[in-house]
């Protein structure tokens, strides 16, 4: 990896973690959330689309990811909005498709299984930023002022 | 490639502080709150004004400390009681710190039963309140949680005598100025009084006024008058900020409601 | 002085007294149909339009269904107040079933019922809800356009019709949801819906009548008189149902305010 390219994706760390501390410490009082999910474990998973569930009070994705070192598949469950609110963030029923691609970033649950809140979901493909109406940022992606996603370009290529 | 990285991270945190900033702080230059054509204030819009009431998820009905410090948010009204100053019965205390060591794992909220009182008014997704006054009544709409309707007889009527305590309560209500003050007895001590799981006891007399100070914010104060569970009456409140474009959606809770299975609270599963 | 005659008038003045008194009793707190020719007309605004609530100064809603189940229009057949055929031969006759919904209609009934999912406090969805006890108000929000019905049994919930002529979403992004994504419009003194983004989690019968997510509803609301409220729904479901079907029933204008009510299934 180039100077270049180590230095944009250091950038683009710390700005995630800052955005998303800044995140975490604005809508802590949501009833369900803290009691499933964790705020201090962030978690970012890449893997592909096994099925959505559109369904209220909350939309559900599965995702398949795979071990790099041990290649062991392991299905994941992210809880987001609901439908509605999904809706006004960008989503549609059929937006994401199954056997693509995407990084999910959200917060790990309590309970210990494969399963989280989802913050943001990107679609490798195109680099598609769908917020996810996540009951920890109601403030951001879920009200009623939320305007759809701006497409994030990929970065350069030869970055990762 | 360091100025857009640097560009990126100020994105991000402007993200953030935006974030912070959007619950109901007061706006700039305040829109003046409509009215009906007979003068009376409007609590909703029009046609050409769509929208209603967002819950402000920060909201609070006293103030915490949260890391050594007294966490005042936005939305919460500045008059608040600190959490110190609010005059608990010890079991209630009790149940309110224990409710939030659990991180509110047991909120029946999110079991689909209803909030009377304040926590319908900082439950997400939006109020509807429509002011009938021919029929003389107020209906409260949620979008939220069970998707119900409170109801404020402003008749004139009593409350009834020995009240089966309900999720609801009794509520009745009048106009005091462009105020409706809510007068409310006979709720069960299921519903949580607020998000953060302040207790109430079936000896619960509420008092709740409504006002509108401006267009985009609805001011929600509550006295919280019962013996069951205090020792004096105290109270508090919150702005909650006007929806642009917001309407009344199709929503349900007890569709595929994975929640409270997974609701383990800190000690996880 | 008592004479044959004296005493027969008595007695038929009684007797007629007792049958006034029994026929508006009737009338006035059985469930079954009013057809009272001196029937109090229906309320309307000051424009003329029909109130389906309220007048100024009353109090009352609508209850007491006059059919406990829903069946196929000009079709009898014996229920009971649950939804359960008396004859499970009748099935067929219910509604004019495809194939496998004539099987899942006569499975649920054959299992008693056991398997409705209001048990779990999932509500009755439409239509199901126009005939669940506990009462419902239709109010008219002239300021938005809008028709809000308001539902006391179930799991007192609300739905909104909007009358302004918007277009409604499209079926492939409707949120499914047991009340649907209502649109409507005044058709004389008559209010008409049409319903669509209706789930399966429901039964949308008290019987266990199968619908799919390609239910669309369309419903008739007429204020026949003050104290009768005629309701009219046509079911469209090509992919459980041969062809569309209706259904009609009344409902009856009640004193006082609706009891609140939510359902309990005890898990907490």
């Amino acid at each position: 990896m180039s100077v270049s390219n180590s230095l944009w994706a250091r950038a683009a760390l710390l700005a995630a973690v800052a955005g998303m501390a800044a995140l975490a410490t604005t809508a802590q009082a949501h009833h369900s959330f803290a009691a499933q999910y964790d705020s201090a474990k962030p978690v970012n998973l890449t893997g592909v689309v096994t099925s959505v569930e559109w369904t209220n009070p909350h939309v559900y994705i599965y995702i398949d990811t795979t071990d790099a070192k041990t290649k062991k598949v392991t299905n994941w469950g992210f809880e987001m909005g609901p439908p509605h609110m999904l809706q006004k963030a960008g989503w549609k029923r059929n937006s994401l498709k199954i056997g693509e691609v995407v990084v999910v970033e959200g917060w790990l649950a309590r309970d210990g299984t494969h399963h989280g809140n989802a913050r943001r979901v990107t679609r490798k493909a195109t680099g598609e930023v769908l917020g996810a109406a996540s009951s920890n940022a109601q403030t951001l992606a879920g009200n009623a002022n939320a305007k759809p996603p701006v497409a994030v370009a990929a970065p350069a290529s030869g970055a990762k | 490639m360091r100025r857009a990285a640097l560009a990126a991270l100020a994105v991000t945190m402007a993200v953030g502080l935006a974030v912070r900033g959007q619950e109901a702080a007061p706006p700039e230059v305040p829109k003046p709150a409509p009215h009906w054509a007979d003068g009376r204030i409007s609590f909703s819009g029009s046609p050409q004004d769509v929208g209603n009431w967002e819950g402000p998820a920060n909201a609070t009905i006293f103030f915490e400390v949260v890391n050594g410090k007294v966490s005042k948010p936005r939305a919460s009204l500045p008059t608040n009681p600190e959490f110190k100053d609010v005059p608990f019965q010890p079991w209630a205390r009790d149940l309110y710190l224990k409710r939030q060591a659990g991180l509110q794992a047991d909120d029946p909220h999110t079991r689909c039963k209803p909030s009377g009182g304040p926590r319908m008014f900082h439950t997400p997704y939006g109020i509807e309140i429509l002011d009938l006054p021919e029929t003389k009544e107020v209906i409260v709409l949620a979008v939220g949680a069970p998707h119900s309707w409170r109801i404020i007889y402003t008749d004139g009527r009593e409350h009834p005598k020995d009240m089966k305590p309900s999720w609801y309560g009794h509520s009745t209500g009048k106009w005091e100025g462009e105020s409706l003050v809510i007068d409310s007895v006979g709720y069960n001590d299921r519903a949580w009084l607020t998000r953060e799981g302040v207790p109430k006891s079936t000896k619960l007399h509420l008092v709740e006024r409504i006002s509108r100070p401006n267009h985009d914010q609805l001011k929600y104060e509550a006295v919280v008058d019962d013996p069951g569970a205090y020792t004096a009456t105290w109270g508090g409140g919150w702005y909650l900020r006007w929806s642009e474009g917001n309407e009344p959606f199709d929503y349900l809770c007890q569709e595929n409601n994975r929640d409270p299975a997974r609701m383990t609270g800190p000690k996880g599963g | 002085m008592t004479s044959a005659s004296s005493v027969n008038k008595r007695f038929l003045a009684t007797a007629g007294f007792a049958t006034l008194l029994i026929a508006s009793s009737l009338l006035l707190y059985g469930c079954g149909k009013s057809g009272s020719a001196a029937a109090t007309p229906a309320p309307r605004y000051a424009d003329g339009s029909i109130r389906l609530d309220r007048e100024p100064g009353e109090k009352g809603f609508w209850d007491m269904p006059s059919a406990t189940s829903l069946v196929e229009e000009g079709v009898t057949v014996a229920t009971d107040a649950r939804g359960k055929l008396a004859n499970l031969a009748d099935a067929e006759k219910v509604a004019p079933f495809q194939p496998w919904s004539l099987a899942l209609f006569k499975y649920r009934q054959e299992h008693d019922l056991a398997d409705d999912p209001m048990k779990v406090c999932i509500g009755p969805g439409s239509p199901r809800q126009m005939m669940t006890p506990g009462g419902v108000r239709i109010l008219q929000d002239k300021n938005y356009n809008r028709v809000y019905l308001i539902f006391g049994g179930g799991n007192r919930n609300w739905r909104v019709i909007y009358m302004d002529g918007r277009t409604p979403p499209s079926p492939d992004e409707v949120t499914g949801t047991f009340l649907g994504n209502s649109v409507g419009k005044w058709e004389g003194d008559s209010l008409t819906a049409e319903s669509i983004g209706f789930n399966t989690r429901f039964w949308f019968s008290n019987s266990g009548l199968p619908h799919t997510e390609a239910l669309k509803l369309t419903e008739r609301y007429t204020r026949v008189s003050h104290d009768v409220l005629e309701y009219e729904v046509t079911i469209d479901d090509s992919r459980t149902y041969t062809r569309t079907w209706k259904a009609k029933w009344t409902l009856k204008w009640m004193p006082g305010d609706m009891e609140e009510q939510f359902c309990e299934d005890g898990r907490e």
